[in-house]
């Protein structure tokens, strides 16, 4: 048997330490196999994992109560299927019947933990890193690792700007009281459609500016112009930030008023662009054929920056992808050289580069439709319907084994 | 639109599982074709009781409902003992 683990109880901070180390642990999941299929926890490393729901174990197992019935059927149905030299962590929605769980495989003498807060508190769970941290200039990634969601705080002489705050506020509250920052803006590179953004809220409760681009402004499918209060992004606008500021690019494509900005030769926050192993994807607003090929010169575009510069995204799709100290964060020569995307990019034409982003296209989200109409004020959702539509990890960006082998002509 | 039934378990504020561990045990306790109805608090109960019903060899999922009382929802369940 494995060692004992933390009193039985993980976190989600706990998990996603062990996540990055590439900690050998086994999932047992018990709950609906469609939310087990839609949201699966993920590593730097596949995890190994089983699904049996909770109310077939409790059935099967044939037992008034929920830890005897554990105990029964995983006795009798699950033992050949369980390691008995890895730790198995027990998952379930809210952490409250997975506690049973991890009791019943303790009683029969496995290692196993409760993922406490189950997988609602993963898929809100929050990770904050320093890229850089002085008086001069700070700039914080603020992660939500289940959802594959990166956001950024840019600090200088005591003032920040907030880039693509996520749903919850109180990482970058607690961020900015933690390091003692006044929040003076907060901006969205671009309408989100993967998740509920949180800028319109931060920038209300720090009284902050919110910035977004027009064109985002209006629902692309719906063709119906944002009810929320917002500041105008123009191409080439200076966001002065203490002693740096940061320059808008406007770069259409994955959506029409998408921007990156660019902090001097240092870095570049690319927004859904160029992420670390692909690239974003040109079809959320319906409109594939006619926004791909802006999409590649958008991409040109920023392909014309100094390689040096450090490319900061707005997605990734793995953990995999962050460097070994946790931070999703390369330079773009480095990226020319190992980007899925951006590798084609630099070998096709332009008919070529459309062609290769149209065969790359993953499944169209549904659920995407009605975020983006929550993100512009065209529908409120009360606080559970928010979870239910961000569930999941984010499909933002190009399918990667398409992007492995397509590309068109060599 | 409600249904007939022959006895009411109120699960409501009770966190998964035990809305369905309770709901499991007042079955064993009623007539063949006799009909239970359940009301919980819990959102997740609603999918659980369809897996549940699909599962076991002695209950049938009649009838499923939700209503909103200040701005609160209850998740209703009728589930039926056939054997």
């Amino acid at each position: 048997m494995a060692e004992q683990l933390n009193d039985g109880v993980w976190t989600a901070g706990d998990l996603l330490e062990r996540l990055e180390r590439r900690d050998k642990f086994f999932v047992l999941d018990v709950r609906n196999r469609d939310e087990f299929e839609r949201f699966r926890l993920e590593g730097r490393s596949p995890v190994p994992a089983v699904n049996i729901p909770y109310f077939e174990m409790l059935e099967l197992g044939g037992k008034d109560e929920m830890l005897d019935s554990v105990v029964a059927y995983v006795e009798r149905d699950l033992a050949d299927q369980l390691p008995s030299d890895l730790p198995i962590l027990a998952v379930c929605a809210k952490g409250d019947t997975s506690e049973f769980v991890a009791q019943g495989l303790r009683r029969l003498g496995y290692a196993s933990a409760n993922l406490k807060g189950g997988m609602k508190a993963w898929g809100e769970h929050y990770a904050t890193r320093a890229l850089v941290e002085g008086p001069d200039l700070a700039i914080y990634q603020v992660s939500r690792p289940a959802r594959g969601c990166l956001s950024y705080m840019v600090a200088s002489a005591g003032k920040a700007i907030v880039i693509d705050a996520l749903r919850h506020l109180y990482p970058y509250l607690d961020l900015a009281r933690a390091t003692g920052l006044t929040i003076e803006a907060v901006i969205d590179t671009h309408g989100h459609a993967d998740h509920i953004s949180g800028g319109l809220a931060l920038a209300a409760k720090t009284g902050a500016s919110y910035y977004l681009h027009p064109y985002d402004a209006i629902h692309p499918i719906d063709v119906l112009p944002a009810t929320i209060p917002y500041e105008f992004i123009r191409d080439s606008q200076l966001f002065p930030v203490g002693q740096h500021q940061l320059e808008a690019l406007h770069i259409p494509g994955h959506t029409l008023g998408l921007v990156a900005f660019r902090l001097d030769d240092r870095y570049l926050f690319t927004g859904d662009s160029i992420f670390i192993r692909s690239i974003a994807r040109p079809d959320l607003g319906g409109k594939a054929e006619t926004w791909a090929p802006l999409h590649g010169r958008s991409l040109r575009r920023l392909l014309g920056l100094p390689g040096g510069i450090t490319v900061l995204p707005g997605h990734f799709s793995s953990l995999d992808e962050a460097d070994e100290t946790g931070r999703f964060a390369a330079s773009l020569d480095d990226l020319k050289k190992r980007n899925d995307g951006l590798v084609v990019l630099q070998r096709e034409s332009e008919e070529g580069f459309v062609r290769y982003l149209l065969e790359s296209l993953p499944k169209f989200i549904p659920e995407y439709v009605n975020i983006k109409r929550v993100n512009t004020g065209l529908l409120v959702p009360t606080g559970e319907d928010a979870a239910t539509l961000e569930l999941g990890k984010n499909v933002c960006a190009l399918s990667q084994a398409q992007a492995a082998s397509a590309g068109g002509k060599q | 639109m409600s249904q007939p039934f022959d006895k009411l378990l109120d699960a409501r504020g009770l966190n998964c599982p035990m809305p369905l561990v309770n709901a499991r045990k007042e079955i064993g306790k009623l007539e063949l074709g006799q009909v239970l109805k359940v009301v919980a608090t819990d959102r997740g109960s609603v999918a659980d009781f369809q897996g549940w019903a699909k599962v076991a060899k002695n209950v049938e999922l009649v009838g499923q409902e939700t209503e909103s009382t200040d701005g609160a929802n209850v998740y209703v369940h009728y589930v039926k003992r056939t054997a």
